[in-house]
């Protein structure tokens, strides 16, 4: 069976949240990270995640929630989150959030897209196939940037894997809520 | 004038400003306009200062607006949508201007550097007097030199800056009208930010004069400082119009920059 409108909504709402969570994040971080470049870099993806919360708060709105809907995820995913916002050097920040929390985020709309019916959720798909898109291209960026300035790469190889294990030991994201929350 | 932590905030000749942003240590930050390198004319070093000085001012652009979004969350979201799209905005200029400034030889860091804009904005504690101050005040003046600067450069035959000025000014000329068209609702709807406003253009007025040179004060380069009166920029009517400014804010800006004359002349046809 697949998913019910109103778990969509709850997905979909979901994700605005993180997507708006990880905008407000990597703003909080221009002012704060020296690296001209890495601001730059993180200008044009505030405007990417914001345009793919967006597009998740439009949707939302056709599967019966209100316009621009936002669901907080279940706790412990929000505390994957919220450690995340606390990186502190630039290049924990970019590893974290390019080759952690990107791919992380990106594996989770690909669950979606194997749960839903991708006929009666078509308006869904198309977003969050673009959505996967964009993020591809957005992690692109990154690795050309590090490249170019290669004292943005990590020296400690296996901090992304700090991060990484609390990303995946939290299964399930969406904290089911009574259809009157939603609604 | 907001709630900011002491660590967040920096005394600069007996005012409290937002501290710096960060910046790279090849960056020399300096507090003020009368600490800048103004080099005279077009010559090679000029061109230089004038796209680092632009580029920096760009990146402050990306800063602000960035942490518009981060400290106003419950803004409208359209709103928001339009803070996000100048980051991307500033962030393309700031990208094209480096890439510029590296071509003509340039490098980062080559002059000293101001975060003026950031440390006054910033100190703002509501969204409506940063936009009347970043956009609506810095980003039109900001219309006003981008009207004329592209001539400029085309004097010395440098085609290629004036087209990334002149793409500059379309992009800001947005952002100067979607907070023209903001602010006029905001305020509609509530009529107190009118009182904001007023002590945000207040406290610009204020920090501008506490940190203007003294008289008969040298520049870094030890040239005499350009009094007020021959620094004015001619107003881009045309563009402030497209920004959403009405004509009689328009004629307001004008006279209070010093331009009755034309006005005048102009009202005779």
């Amino acid at each position: 069976m697949s998913l019910s409108v109103q778990q969509r909504a709850e997905f979909v709402a979901t994700f605005r949240f993180i997507q708006v969570f990880l905008m407000e994040t990597i703003a909080r971080w221009v002012p704060q990270t020296p690296e001209m470049e890495v601001k730059v870099l993180f200008g044009r993806h505030i405007w990417e995640l914001a345009q793919q919360a967006d597009s998740l708060g439009k949707r939302v709105y056709e599967l019966r929630a209100p316009l621009q809907f936002s669901l907080r995820p279940v706790e412990s995913y929000v505390q994957v989150l919220e450690e995340f916002a606390r990186t502190e050097t630039t290049p924990q920040k970019i590893s974290g959030f390019y080759d952690v929390i990107l791919p992380g985020l990106a594996a989770r709309y690909r669950n979606y897209l194997e749960l839903t019916d991708h006929l009666l959720d078509e308006p869904t798909t198309r977003v969050v196939e673009k959505i996967l898109n964009e993020f591809q291209k957005m992690i692109k960026e990154s690795e050309t940037l590090r490249k170019e300035l290669p004292q943005l790469c990590l020296a400690d190889k296996n901090w992304p894997a700090h991060l990484a294990r609390p990303e995946v030991s939290v299964p399930t994201i969406v904290a089911h809520r009574p259809s009157a929350a939603i609604a | 004038m907001t709630g900011l932590k002491p660590e967040e905030t920096k005394q600069i000749k007996g005012m409290t400003l937002r501290r710096d942003p960060a910046r790279e240590d090849c960056f020399q930050v300096v507090h003020s306009d009368a600490e800048m390198q103004e080099w005279p004319g077009m010559t090679e070093i000029s061109q230089r200062q004038r796209i680092h000085r632009h580029m920096n001012n760009e990146t402050g652009a990306i800063e602000i607006a960035a942490q518009c979004l981060v400290d106003f969350p419950e803004a409208p979201w359209e709103l928001r949508m339009h803070l996000a799209r100048q980051c991307w905005d500033e962030s393309r200029h700031v990208a094209a201007l480096y890439q510029r400034l590296r071509e003509i030889g340039g490098r980062k860091g080559e002059f000293p550097i101001s975060c003026f804009e950031w440390c006054v904005t910033c100190s703002l504690d509501s969204l409506a007097a940063r936009l009347a101050l970043q956009n609506r005040t810095f980003e039109a003046g900001e219309l006003d030199l981008l009207g004329q600067l592209p001539t400029k450069w085309r004097e010395i035959g440098d085609e290629r800056t004036a087209e990334v000025l002149e793409s500059i000014l379309s992009d800001e000329i947005t952002h100067v009208r979607f907070a023209n068209q903001w602010l006029k609702l905001m305020v509609r709807e509530d009529r107190r930010l009118l009182l904001k406003i007023a002590m945000a253009v207040r406290f610009l007025t204020t920090v501008t004069a506490a940190l203007a040179p003294q008289e008969g004060q040298l520049s870094p380069i030890g040239l005499p400082f350009e009094a007020p009166q021959n620094r004015i920029t001619q107003v881009n009517v045309a563009d402030r119009r497209q920004a959403d400014f009405s004509d009689s804010e328009i004629d307001e800006y004008l006279r209070q920059s010093g331009f009755q004359s034309i006005m005048a002349t102009s009202a005779e046809g």
